[in-house]
Protein backbone atom coordinates (compact mmCIF):
# COMPACT_ATOMS: atom_id res chain seq x y z
CA UNK A 1 0.00 0.00 0.00
CA UNK A 2 1.62 3.42 -1.21
CA UNK A 3 2.52 5.59 1.55
CA UNK A 4 0.74 8.70 1.53
CA UNK A 5 3.39 11.89 2.06
CA UNK A 6 3.05 13.41 5.71
CA UNK A 7 1.68 16.97 5.66
CA UNK A 8 1.19 18.61 8.87
CA UNK A 9 -0.27 22.22 9.43
CA UNK A 10 2.90 23.37 10.90
CA UNK A 11 4.93 21.63 7.85
CA UNK A 12 2.65 23.69 5.03
CA UNK A 13 2.60 26.74 7.64
CA UNK A 14 6.77 26.77 7.34
CA UNK A 15 6.69 25.85 3.65
CA UNK A 16 4.21 29.30 2.98
CA UNK A 17 6.91 30.80 4.96
CA UNK A 18 9.64 30.08 3.21
CA UNK A 19 8.11 30.78 -0.06
CA UNK A 20 6.74 34.26 0.98
CA UNK A 21 10.69 35.19 2.36
CA UNK A 22 12.29 33.51 -0.82
CA UNK A 23 9.54 35.74 -2.88
CA UNK A 24 10.46 38.85 -0.73
CA UNK A 25 13.77 38.48 -1.78
CA UNK A 26 13.55 37.46 -5.92
CA UNK A 27 13.65 40.98 -6.80
CA UNK A 28 17.14 41.91 -5.40
CA UNK A 29 18.24 38.60 -6.66
CA UNK A 30 17.39 39.70 -10.31
CA UNK A 31 18.96 43.04 -9.92
CA UNK A 32 22.06 41.54 -8.02
CA UNK A 33 22.32 38.76 -10.97
CA UNK A 34 22.98 41.18 -13.78
CA UNK A 35 25.68 43.36 -11.59
CA UNK A 36 28.81 42.57 -13.38
CA UNK A 37 26.79 42.62 -16.90
CA UNK A 38 23.97 41.59 -19.15
CA UNK A 39 22.99 38.76 -19.07
CA UNK A 40 19.75 36.77 -21.26
CA UNK A 41 16.48 35.18 -19.09
CA UNK A 42 18.06 31.84 -18.98
CA UNK A 43 21.61 32.94 -18.06
CA UNK A 44 19.89 34.58 -15.11
CA UNK A 45 18.20 31.97 -14.11
CA UNK A 46 21.09 29.81 -14.42
CA UNK A 47 23.69 32.54 -12.38
CA UNK A 48 20.73 32.55 -9.63
CA UNK A 49 20.31 28.96 -9.16
CA UNK A 50 24.29 28.60 -9.27
CA UNK A 51 24.96 31.29 -6.61
CA UNK A 52 22.61 31.21 -4.59
CA UNK A 53 19.93 29.18 -3.26
CA UNK A 54 17.40 30.22 -5.33
CA UNK A 55 16.00 27.83 -7.79
CA UNK A 56 13.31 29.41 -9.38
CA UNK A 57 10.23 28.07 -12.03
CA UNK A 58 11.21 29.05 -15.13
CA UNK A 59 8.23 30.85 -16.12
CA UNK A 60 8.59 33.42 -12.92
CA UNK A 61 11.77 35.39 -13.90
CA UNK A 62 10.63 36.37 -17.55
CA UNK A 63 7.39 38.21 -16.16
CA UNK A 64 9.53 39.81 -13.47
CA UNK A 65 12.17 40.91 -15.87
CA UNK A 66 9.56 42.77 -18.00
CA UNK A 67 8.00 44.17 -14.88
CA UNK A 68 11.68 45.83 -13.61
CA UNK A 69 11.80 46.97 -17.23
CA UNK A 70 8.86 49.05 -17.06
CA UNK A 71 9.70 50.45 -14.12
CA UNK A 72 12.87 51.59 -15.33
CA UNK A 73 15.63 49.56 -13.57
CA UNK A 74 16.31 47.30 -16.54
CA UNK A 75 16.92 47.92 -19.87
CA UNK A 76 16.79 45.39 -22.74
CA UNK A 77 18.08 44.60 -26.04
CA UNK A 78 17.68 41.56 -28.63
CA UNK A 79 20.75 40.41 -29.63
CA UNK A 80 21.66 37.89 -32.63
CA UNK A 81 23.40 35.55 -31.09
CA UNK A 82 25.99 32.88 -31.97
CA UNK A 83 23.58 29.68 -31.38
CA UNK A 84 21.63 31.13 -34.23
CA UNK A 85 18.86 32.98 -32.47
CA UNK A 86 18.51 36.18 -31.32
CA UNK A 87 18.61 36.33 -27.34
CA UNK A 88 17.04 39.33 -25.32
CA UNK A 89 19.73 40.55 -23.10
CA UNK A 90 18.80 42.91 -19.78
CA UNK A 91 21.00 44.69 -17.95
CA UNK A 92 20.89 47.19 -15.03
CA UNK A 93 19.97 51.09 -15.60
CA UNK A 94 21.25 53.77 -13.50
CA UNK A 95 18.37 53.92 -11.04
CA UNK A 96 18.68 50.25 -11.30
CA UNK A 97 22.14 49.97 -9.41
CA UNK A 98 20.84 52.66 -7.41
CA UNK A 99 18.28 49.98 -6.56
CA UNK A 100 20.26 46.78 -5.91
CA UNK A 101 22.47 48.89 -3.51
CA UNK A 102 19.74 50.08 -1.54
CA UNK A 103 18.46 46.77 -1.53
CA UNK A 104 21.49 44.88 -0.88
CA UNK A 105 21.93 47.83 2.01
CA UNK A 106 19.25 47.23 4.05
CA UNK A 107 18.98 43.46 3.29
CA UNK A 108 22.52 43.32 4.84
CA UNK A 109 21.59 45.51 7.85
CA UNK A 110 18.32 43.38 8.58
CA UNK A 111 19.80 40.16 8.33
CA UNK A 112 22.61 41.16 10.52
CA UNK A 113 19.97 42.21 13.35
CA UNK A 114 18.03 39.35 12.77
CA UNK A 115 21.09 36.71 12.57
CA UNK A 116 22.14 38.28 16.24
CA UNK A 117 18.96 37.75 17.65
CA UNK A 118 18.06 33.91 16.05
CA UNK A 119 21.66 32.92 16.94
CA UNK A 120 21.08 31.20 20.20
CA UNK A 121 17.86 29.68 18.37
CA UNK A 122 19.46 28.03 15.57
CA UNK A 123 20.39 24.12 16.34
CA UNK A 124 23.79 23.54 16.66
CA UNK B 1 1.40 16.22 -32.23
CA UNK B 2 4.54 17.39 -33.29
CA UNK B 3 7.60 19.34 -31.10
CA UNK B 4 6.82 22.15 -33.17
CA UNK B 5 2.78 22.10 -33.15
CA UNK B 6 3.28 21.87 -29.29
CA UNK B 7 5.82 25.28 -29.22
CA UNK B 8 3.26 26.97 -31.53
CA UNK B 9 0.17 25.62 -29.33
CA UNK B 10 1.83 26.99 -26.42
CA UNK B 11 2.71 30.37 -27.91
CA UNK B 12 -0.61 31.27 -29.48
CA UNK B 13 -2.07 30.26 -26.08
CA UNK B 14 0.10 32.60 -24.56
CA UNK B 15 -0.66 35.23 -27.06
CA UNK B 16 -4.04 34.93 -26.85
CA UNK B 17 -3.80 35.42 -22.85
CA UNK B 18 -1.89 38.58 -22.98
CA UNK B 19 -5.11 40.85 -23.29
CA UNK B 20 -4.42 44.43 -23.05
CA UNK B 21 -0.92 44.86 -24.09
CA UNK B 22 0.35 46.37 -27.17
CA UNK B 23 1.29 44.28 -30.20
CA UNK B 24 4.57 45.52 -29.60
CA UNK B 25 4.64 44.59 -26.24
CA UNK B 26 2.75 41.10 -26.85
CA UNK B 27 5.29 39.94 -29.85
CA UNK B 28 8.15 40.88 -27.38
CA UNK B 29 6.70 38.78 -24.89
CA UNK B 30 6.03 35.99 -27.21
CA UNK B 31 9.06 35.97 -28.84
CA UNK B 32 11.20 35.86 -26.20
CA UNK B 33 9.40 32.75 -24.55
CA UNK B 34 9.67 31.09 -27.91
CA UNK B 35 13.82 31.81 -27.86
CA UNK B 36 13.59 30.14 -24.31
CA UNK B 37 11.94 26.84 -25.41
CA UNK B 38 14.04 26.75 -28.45
CA UNK B 39 16.94 26.83 -26.47
CA UNK B 40 16.07 24.70 -23.94
CA UNK B 41 14.54 22.25 -25.73
CA UNK B 42 18.08 21.98 -27.84
CA UNK B 43 19.49 20.64 -24.42
CA UNK B 44 19.95 17.30 -24.79
CA UNK B 45 19.15 16.07 -20.95
CA UNK B 46 15.49 18.00 -20.92
CA UNK B 47 12.57 17.02 -23.19
CA UNK B 48 10.13 19.69 -24.54
CA UNK B 49 7.67 18.59 -22.35
CA UNK B 50 9.59 19.26 -19.45
CA UNK B 51 10.82 22.85 -20.39
CA UNK B 52 7.23 23.88 -21.45
CA UNK B 53 6.49 22.49 -17.39
CA UNK B 54 8.83 24.72 -16.29
CA UNK B 55 6.96 27.77 -17.76
CA UNK B 56 4.10 26.51 -16.23
CA UNK B 57 0.67 26.70 -18.28
CA UNK B 58 0.73 29.59 -20.96
CA UNK B 59 -2.27 31.18 -19.13
CA UNK B 60 -0.82 31.71 -16.17
CA UNK B 61 2.36 33.25 -17.47
CA UNK B 62 0.41 36.12 -18.99
CA UNK B 63 -1.22 36.03 -15.63
CA UNK B 64 1.96 37.04 -14.49
CA UNK B 65 2.82 39.20 -16.79
CA UNK B 66 -0.41 41.53 -16.86
CA UNK B 67 -0.26 41.60 -12.98
CA UNK B 68 3.48 42.88 -13.22
CA UNK B 69 2.39 45.81 -15.92
CA UNK B 70 -0.87 46.40 -14.13
CA UNK B 71 0.52 47.29 -11.07
CA UNK B 72 3.48 49.20 -13.04
CA UNK B 73 0.40 51.24 -14.91
CA UNK B 74 -1.45 51.55 -11.96
CA UNK B 75 1.46 53.52 -10.26
CA UNK B 76 1.67 56.58 -12.51
CA UNK B 77 -1.93 56.39 -13.91
CA UNK B 78 -4.95 58.89 -12.90
CA UNK B 79 -7.51 56.68 -13.72
CA UNK B 80 -9.45 54.96 -10.87
CA UNK B 81 -10.96 52.16 -13.03
CA UNK B 82 -7.08 51.23 -13.60
CA UNK B 83 -6.11 51.51 -10.27
CA UNK B 84 -9.12 49.75 -8.84
CA UNK B 85 -8.56 46.86 -11.26
CA UNK B 86 -5.12 47.10 -9.79
CA UNK B 87 -6.10 46.93 -6.30
CA UNK B 88 -8.71 44.60 -7.00
CA UNK B 89 -5.99 42.49 -8.57
CA UNK B 90 -3.68 42.68 -5.28
CA UNK B 91 -7.10 42.25 -3.04
CA UNK B 92 -7.08 38.33 -4.08
CA UNK B 93 -3.65 37.73 -2.64
CA UNK B 94 -3.93 38.55 1.11
CA UNK B 95 -5.39 41.07 3.53
CA UNK B 96 -3.32 44.12 3.05
CA UNK B 97 -4.23 44.04 -0.69
CA UNK B 98 -8.00 43.57 0.50
CA UNK B 99 -7.28 46.33 2.69
CA UNK B 100 -5.90 48.52 -0.13
CA UNK B 101 -9.30 47.75 -2.25
CA UNK B 102 -11.48 48.84 0.42
CA UNK B 103 -9.45 52.03 0.50
CA UNK B 104 -10.11 52.44 -3.06
CA UNK B 105 -13.66 51.32 -2.52
CA UNK B 106 -14.27 53.85 -0.02
CA UNK B 107 -12.70 56.61 -1.49
CA UNK B 108 -14.26 56.28 -4.80
CA UNK B 109 -17.62 55.78 -3.91
CA UNK B 110 -17.69 58.41 -1.87
CA UNK B 111 -15.65 61.00 -4.84
CA UNK B 112 -18.44 59.50 -7.00
CA UNK B 113 -21.42 60.01 -4.41
CA UNK B 114 -20.68 63.53 -4.54
CA UNK B 115 -19.93 64.12 -7.89
CA UNK B 116 -23.84 62.63 -8.19
CA UNK B 117 -25.45 64.69 -6.10
CA UNK B 118 -24.03 68.10 -8.13
CA UNK B 119 -25.30 66.44 -11.43
CA UNK B 120 -28.67 65.67 -10.05
CA UNK B 121 -29.14 69.27 -8.30
CA UNK B 122 -30.25 70.79 -11.70
CA UNK B 123 -33.30 67.92 -12.43
CA UNK B 124 -34.40 67.48 -8.93
CA UNK B 125 -33.92 71.14 -7.04
CA UNK B 126 -36.17 70.07 -4.73
CA UNK B 127 -35.02 67.15 -3.51
CA UNK B 128 -31.40 67.06 -3.43
CA UNK B 129 -29.98 69.16 -1.12
CA UNK B 130 -27.90 69.67 2.46
CA UNK B 131 -30.48 69.86 4.77
CA UNK B 132 -29.65 70.54 8.58
CA UNK B 133 -32.10 70.54 11.66
CA UNK B 134 -32.33 69.35 15.07
CA UNK B 135 -31.20 64.92 14.67
CA UNK B 136 -29.65 65.75 11.27
CA UNK B 137 -26.57 67.08 9.54
CA UNK B 138 -26.58 65.20 6.57
CA UNK B 139 -25.91 65.24 2.92
CA UNK B 140 -29.13 63.79 0.84
CA UNK B 141 -31.13 63.56 -2.33
CA UNK B 142 -34.60 62.39 -2.06
CA UNK B 143 -37.25 61.59 -5.08
CA UNK B 144 -39.96 59.24 -5.99
CA UNK B 145 -44.25 59.19 -5.44
CA UNK B 146 -43.38 58.26 -1.23
CA UNK B 147 -40.60 60.19 -0.16
CA UNK B 148 -40.87 63.54 1.01
CA UNK B 149 -38.81 66.60 2.34
CA UNK B 150 -37.74 66.88 6.06
CA UNK B 151 -40.13 69.20 7.62
CA UNK B 152 -39.04 72.41 9.45
CA UNK B 153 -37.15 72.80 11.41
CA UNK B 154 -34.97 70.56 9.51
CA UNK B 155 -34.09 72.77 6.68
CA UNK B 156 -32.23 72.67 3.50
CA UNK B 157 -28.67 75.46 3.48
CA UNK B 158 -26.59 75.37 0.38
CA UNK B 159 -29.09 75.80 -2.29
CA UNK B 160 -27.47 76.55 -5.50
CA UNK B 161 -24.16 76.08 -4.01
CA UNK B 162 -24.50 72.91 -3.29
CA UNK B 163 -23.27 72.08 -6.72
CA UNK B 164 -19.73 73.66 -6.36
CA UNK B 165 -19.59 72.34 -3.25
CA UNK B 166 -20.40 68.78 -4.65
CA UNK B 167 -17.75 69.23 -7.46
CA UNK B 168 -15.35 69.93 -5.26
CA UNK B 169 -15.38 67.81 -2.06
CA UNK B 170 -16.39 64.69 -5.04
CA UNK B 171 -13.26 66.08 -7.26
CA UNK B 172 -10.78 65.91 -4.16
CA UNK B 173 -12.12 62.53 -2.77
CA UNK B 174 -11.19 60.92 -6.20
CA UNK B 175 -7.61 62.46 -6.27
CA UNK B 176 -7.11 62.46 -2.60
CA UNK B 177 -7.81 58.38 -3.21
CA UNK B 178 -5.65 58.66 -6.30
CA UNK B 179 -2.77 59.57 -4.53
CA UNK B 180 -2.65 57.04 -1.52
CA UNK B 181 -3.71 54.36 -3.75
CA UNK B 182 -0.31 55.25 -5.67
CA UNK B 183 1.43 56.15 -2.53
CA UNK B 184 0.43 52.61 -1.15
CA UNK B 185 1.16 51.13 -4.55
CA UNK B 186 4.91 52.84 -4.42
CA UNK B 187 5.44 52.01 -0.92
CA UNK B 188 4.53 48.22 -0.82
CA UNK B 189 6.10 47.45 -4.36
CA UNK B 190 8.16 44.94 -2.80
CA UNK B 191 4.47 43.32 -1.40
CA UNK B 192 2.67 43.42 -4.48
CA UNK B 193 2.86 39.35 -5.39
CA UNK B 194 2.81 37.66 -8.43
CA UNK B 195 1.00 34.45 -9.05
CA UNK B 196 3.93 32.66 -9.32
CA UNK B 197 4.81 29.52 -7.56
CA UNK B 198 8.62 29.09 -6.62
CA UNK B 199 9.72 25.84 -6.22
CA UNK B 200 12.83 24.87 -4.13
CA UNK B 201 15.44 22.36 -3.69
CA UNK B 202 18.13 21.21 -1.33
CA UNK B 203 21.24 23.57 -1.83
CA UNK B 204 23.50 20.62 -2.87
CA UNK B 205 20.96 19.65 -5.66
CA UNK B 206 21.30 23.62 -6.75
CA UNK B 207 24.82 23.34 -7.20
Amino acid sequence: MAQLPISTPELESSDKWEAQMRKGCLEMAVLASLWHGRLYGLEILRVLERDSSLVLAEGTVYPILNRLRTEGLLQSQWVEAEAGHPRKYYELTASGRERATQMAETWTQFSAGLGRLIGPVTRK
Amino acid sequence: MTPQAQIADYLARLRASLVGMTVSEREDIVEEIRMHIRERASDPQSSLDEVLEGLGAPELLAEQYRTGMLVQKARTSRSPFLILRAALRWATTGIEGFLVFMIAVVGYATGGAFLLLALLKPFFPQYTGFWVGPGQFSFSFRMGATMTNPQPPVHEVLGWWLIPVCLLVGSLSLALTTKLLQFLFRRFRWKVPFASVMRTRPAMMAL
